[in-house]
C-alpha cells in the first residue's frame, strides 16, 4: 500500500505550549484517514504544518515521496484544501469563486470550464451558479468552500471540519460528495470532532489530544479498546435498589446506573446480553417502555482513553 | 496565472462599496463641497492686495536681501503685485495696525525679522510665509558666503573681491533656493490649495486597496489568503499582479476625479496639468506602498487597518494644510522633519512649488522623496511578504 502522506516525529510549539508532539503517522492512498479530536486537540495544527503554512520545531513531512515544503509546486498541484473557516469572496459569485480558485491550479480555460462545472454539480450548488456568497444559506456556503476546494481534482484533499454548524441536509450532501471525491481516486484526510461522520466515512480513525496520539486503527479496531462491548438502555419508571443489585449480579454486567426514567447497563464483552436482560425483566414481572442496545462509540473509546468526552 | 488573478482581483474591488466609496465617490464629495466653500473667498480675495508696513530701521535699509523682495513684490506697474508696502517708523505702524489700515508690519532686528498681527487669517500667513522664505535664503546666501571665503582663504588668496563674489553668491542662491521673485498675487489660489490637498487625499486613500490587496493573499492574515498560499502558485507573483490591478483601480479613481474637478468644478490646473498628473501618479504609488505597509506588517482586522490608512491619511493632509494652510505654515517652521516624511505634505508641496515658482527643482525634490517613500515602504513589505512560513496563523 503507497503512502500518500509521511509524518514522522512532528513537533510544533508555540513558546511554552507544545501544540503537537512527536507525532508520527501515515496517509495510505486511496483511503478516507479521519483525524478525531475535541477542539484545541492539534488536527488543524497538524493540517496547517503538512501544508507548510506554519513553521515546525522538530519532524519531517513527505508528500507523495517528496519533502514538502512553501514552494513544492508540483505537490501543492495535487493537492486540495477545505479550510474550516469559510475561504470565499464576498464580491464573486459563485461559479466566479469556484472559476478563481481552479485557476490558481488549471491554467487551461477549457478544461477549468468543466471542471468548474462538475465541482458544481458535486457538491449540489447548479441552481446557485450566479448567487453571491452573503445570499447563500449556512450549508450552502459551506458546500461553496468545499468546491472551491476540490474543483482542479486534486489526488490528496484535506478537509478540515467541512461540516461545522451546517443543516442536515447540506450534511449529508457533504458527506456523499467526500465519498464520491474518494471513489474518484482521491485520498482524503479529514479532521472533525464529530464521531458519527468519522464511523460512516474514514477507512481509519487518528484520535488526538492535547498534541498527541492516542489510538490509530480502524473504527471496530478503536471499539476494541473500549472497556464496554455492550450497553443496553431501560426506559422504565419505577426501579428499585434491589432490582438494581440483582441486575449488577448477572452475567458480564460491568456497571448499571439508573437516573429515574432510564436504566444503562453496561457489559464488558459476552453475546446475547439484550436477550438476558429481557428474559430477566420478564422472570421479575418489571413493565419498560423500550429497552435498546447499543455498541460502544468513539466517544467511549475517547473517554476509556482520556477520561473525558470528546465533545467536551 | 497573472492575468487570471488581476482580472478576478480587479472585479473584487470594483464590487467592493466600502472600497469604492473611499476612493471613488469621497474626493468627489469632498470636491464638491471644497467647491462651494471656497469659490466665494476665491472671488472675493483673489485679487486683494495686502497691506502691509515695514519699520524702516537701518537694518532694513542694510539688508539689500529684504529691500529688493519687497519692492519687487509692492511693485505697482507688475502684474504679480502682492503687497501695498508703506515703510514707517514703529509708532506709526502700531497705528496703522489699529487703524486697521494694515494686515500686520514686519520689523528687522539684530538679523531676525519680527512679524506683528492683530489677528489671523489667510493674508497674514501669506505675510508670514514670505518672511520665513527670505529668511531661509538670507541664511542660505551666508552660508554660502562664508564657504566661499574660507575656499579663498584657504587657497592663499587674500584679495577678495566682495563685489564680485556678492553677486556670484546671490546669483547662485536665487538658482538654488526660494525663487521669492516668484512668489506673486496671480499665483496665490486657496481654491488651488484645497484641490491639490483633495488630490493628495485620494492618491493616499488608495491605501485601502493596498490593505484589501495584502490581506486577501496572506494566509496569516485571512481564510482566502490561506487558500491561495496552499495554490502552486508564487505567492509574490500572485501579490503584485493584486497590487498591480490595485493601481490601476486607484488611477481610475484618481482620473475621474481630475475629469470631475476640471469639467464639472471648472478647477484649473494650468500649464502644468501633466506635471500635475505624473505627481497625481507618484502619490498614489505611495498610498498602495503605506497600504500594503500596514497590510503586511500590522497583525490585525481589515477593518481596522483600514481605520488606520483613514486616520494616516487624514492626518497627513491636515499637517500639509488641507483644513488651512496655517497648518502647514506651523508644521514647516517648527517641526519640518514630519513634512519632510509626510507624504501629504510631499504631494501638496509639489503641487505648491508647480504654483509658486517657474523652475522645477522643488517639484522633482518632492517627486523624488514620495518615489523614495514608496520604494522604501515596498521593500519592507516585499521582505515580510517573502517569509512562506508562519509561527501561527
Amino acid at each position: 500500500m503507497n503512502n500518500i502522506i509521511e509524518v514522522k516525529n512532528l513537533e510544533k510549539k508555540y513558546k511554552e505550549l507544545t501544540a503537537i508532539d512527536n507525532l508520527s503517522f501515515e496517509v495510505h492512498e486511496g483511503e478516507i484517514l479521519g483525524l478525531l479530536g475535541p477542539n484545541g486537540s492539534g488536527k488543524s495544527t497538524t493540517m496547517n504544518c503538512i501544508l507548510s503554512l506554519l513553521n515546525f520545531s522538530k519532524g519531517s513531512i513527505r508528500i507523495f515521496g517528496k519533502e514538502m515544503k512553501p514552494d513544492a509546486y508540483d505537490i501543492k498541484a495535487k493537492i486540495g484544501v477545505v479550510f474550516q473557516d469559510i475561504a470565499v469572496f464576498e464580491e464573486l459569485t459563485v461559479y466566479e469563486n469556484i472559476d478563481y480558485f481552479c485557476g490558481l491550479y488549471i491554467r487551461d480555460k477549457e478544461t477549468r470550464k468543466k471542471y468548474v462545472e462538475d465541482a458544481i454539480e458535486l457538491v449540489g450548488l447548479e441552481d446557485f451558479k450566479k448567487f453571491y456568497p452573503k445570499k447563500l444559506s449556512g450549508g450552502l456556503l459551506r458546500r461553496l468552500n468545499i468546491a472551491c476546494g476540490i474543483a482542479h481534482k486534486p489526488k490528496l484533499i484535506f478537509l478540515d471540519e467541512p461540516t461545522v454548524a451546517v443543516d442536515p441536509q447540506s450534511r449529508n450532501n457533504i458527506l456523499d460528495g467526500i465519498k464520491k471525491l474518494r471513489d474518484n481516486g482521491a485520498t482524503i484526510v479529514y479532521t472533525t470532532h464529530y464521531m458519527e461522520e468519522v464511523e460512516i466515512l474514514c477507512d481509519r480513525v487518528i484520535i488526538l489530544d492535547k498534541g498527541k496520539i492516542l489510538a490509530t486503527g480502524t473504527t471496530d479496531e478503536l471499539k476494541e479498546l473500549a472497556k464496554i462491548e455492550e450497553k443496553v438502555t431501560l426506559e422504565v419508571h419505577n426501579f428499585d435498589n434491589e432490582n438494581i443489585e440483582k441486575i449488577k449480579k448477572l452475567t458480564n454486567v460491568d456497571e448499571v446506573t439508573f437516573n429515574g426514567s432510564s436504566l444503562v447497563v453496561t457489559y464488558k464483552k459476552g453475546k446475547h446480553n439484550l436477550i438476558d436482560m429481557i428474559d430477566y425483566l420478564k422472570k421479575e414481572g418489571i413493565q419498560y417502555n423500550k429497552i435498546y442496545s447499543e455498541r460502544p462509540t468513539l466517544n467511549d473509546v475517547f473517554l476509556e482513553l482520556t477520561g473525558k468526552e470528546l465533545r467536551d | 496565472m497573472f492575468t487570471h488573478n488581476f482580472k478576478y482581483t480587479l472585479k473584487n474591488l470594483f464590487k467592493d462599496r466600502t472600497l469604492i466609496f473611499w476612493t471613488f465617490a469621497f474626493p468627489i464629495i469632498l470636491g464638491t463641497f471644497f467647491n462651494m466653500a471656497f469659490s466665494n473667498i476665491e472671488n472675493s480675495e483673489s485679487l486683494n492686495i495686502i497691506d502691509i508696513a515695514i519699520i524702516e530701521n537701518e537694518e532694513f535699509k542694510n539688508n539689500e536681501i529684504f529691500t529688493t523682495v519687497f519692492e519687487n513684490l509692492s511693485d505697482e506697474n507688475s502684474e504679480d503685485r502682492l503687497f501695498n508696502t508703506t515703510y514707517v517708523t514703529e509708532e506709526k505702524a502700531k497705528e496703522l495696525l489699529e487703524n486697521k489700515d494694515i494686515i500686520g508690519y514686519m520689523k528687522l532686528e539684530d538679523e531676525n525679522p519680527k512679524v506683528i498681527f492683530n489677528t489671523n487669517g489667510i493674508d497674514q500667513t501669506i505675510f508670514k510665509y514670505v518672511i520665513e522664505e527670505i529668511t531661509q535664503t538670507s541664511e542660505i546666501i551666508t552660508e554660502m558666503a562664508t564657504k566661499e571665503i574660507s575656499k579663498q582663504f584657504v587657497t592663499g588668496n587674500f584679495n577678495i573681491d566682495y563685489d564680485e563674489l556678492y553677486d556670484r553668491i546671490i546669483k547662485l542662491a536665487f538658482e538654488q533656493e526660494v525663487e521669492l521673485n516668484n512668489i506673486s498675487n496671480k499665483n496665490l489660489s486657496y481654491t488651488m490649495i484645497e484641490f491639490y490637498t483633495l488630490i493628495a487625499m485620494t492618491c493616499l486613500y488608495g491605501g485601502i486597496l493596498g490593505v484589501v490587496t495584502i490581506n486577501k493573499s496572506l494566509a496569516n492574515m485571512s481564510p482566502q489568503g490561506k487558500r491561495v498560499s496552499v495554490a502552486p502558485t508564487n505567492k509574490i507573483k500572485v501579490i503584485l499582479s493584486s497590487v498591480c490591478a490595485s493601481y490601476l483601480t486607484q488611477l481610475i479613481g484618481i482620473a475621474i476625479l481630475f475629469v470631475y474637478t476640471i469639467f464639472v468644478l471648472k478647477v484649473d490646473y494650468g500649464n502644468n496639468l501633466g506635471l500635475v498628473v505624473s505627481l497625481a501618479l507618484a502619490g498614489c504609488l505611495a498610498g498602495l506602498s503605506i497600504g500594503t505597509f500596514v497590510g503586511t506588517i500590522f497583525k490585525t482586522n481589515e477593518n481596522t487597518k483600514t481605520g488606520i490608512i483613514i486616520s494616516i491619511t487624514m492626518l497627513g493632509c491636515f499637517l500639509s494644510g488641507m483644513m488651512g494652510i496655517t497648518m502647514k505654515y506651523i508644521v514647516d517652521k517648527n517641526i519640518p522633519i514630519i513634512n519632510k516624511l509626510n507624504p501629504a505634505s510631499m504631494i501638496t508641496d509639489g503641487f505648491y512649488s508647480l504654483y509658486y515658482y517657474d523652475t522645477l527643482d522643488r517639484y522633482i525634490f518632492n517627486l523624488t522623496s514620495l518615489l523614495i517613500f514608496s520604494a522604501v515602504l515596498i521593500i519592507i513589505s516585499y521582505i515580510s511578504i517573502r517569509r512562506q512560513k508562519y509561527d501561527s496563523i
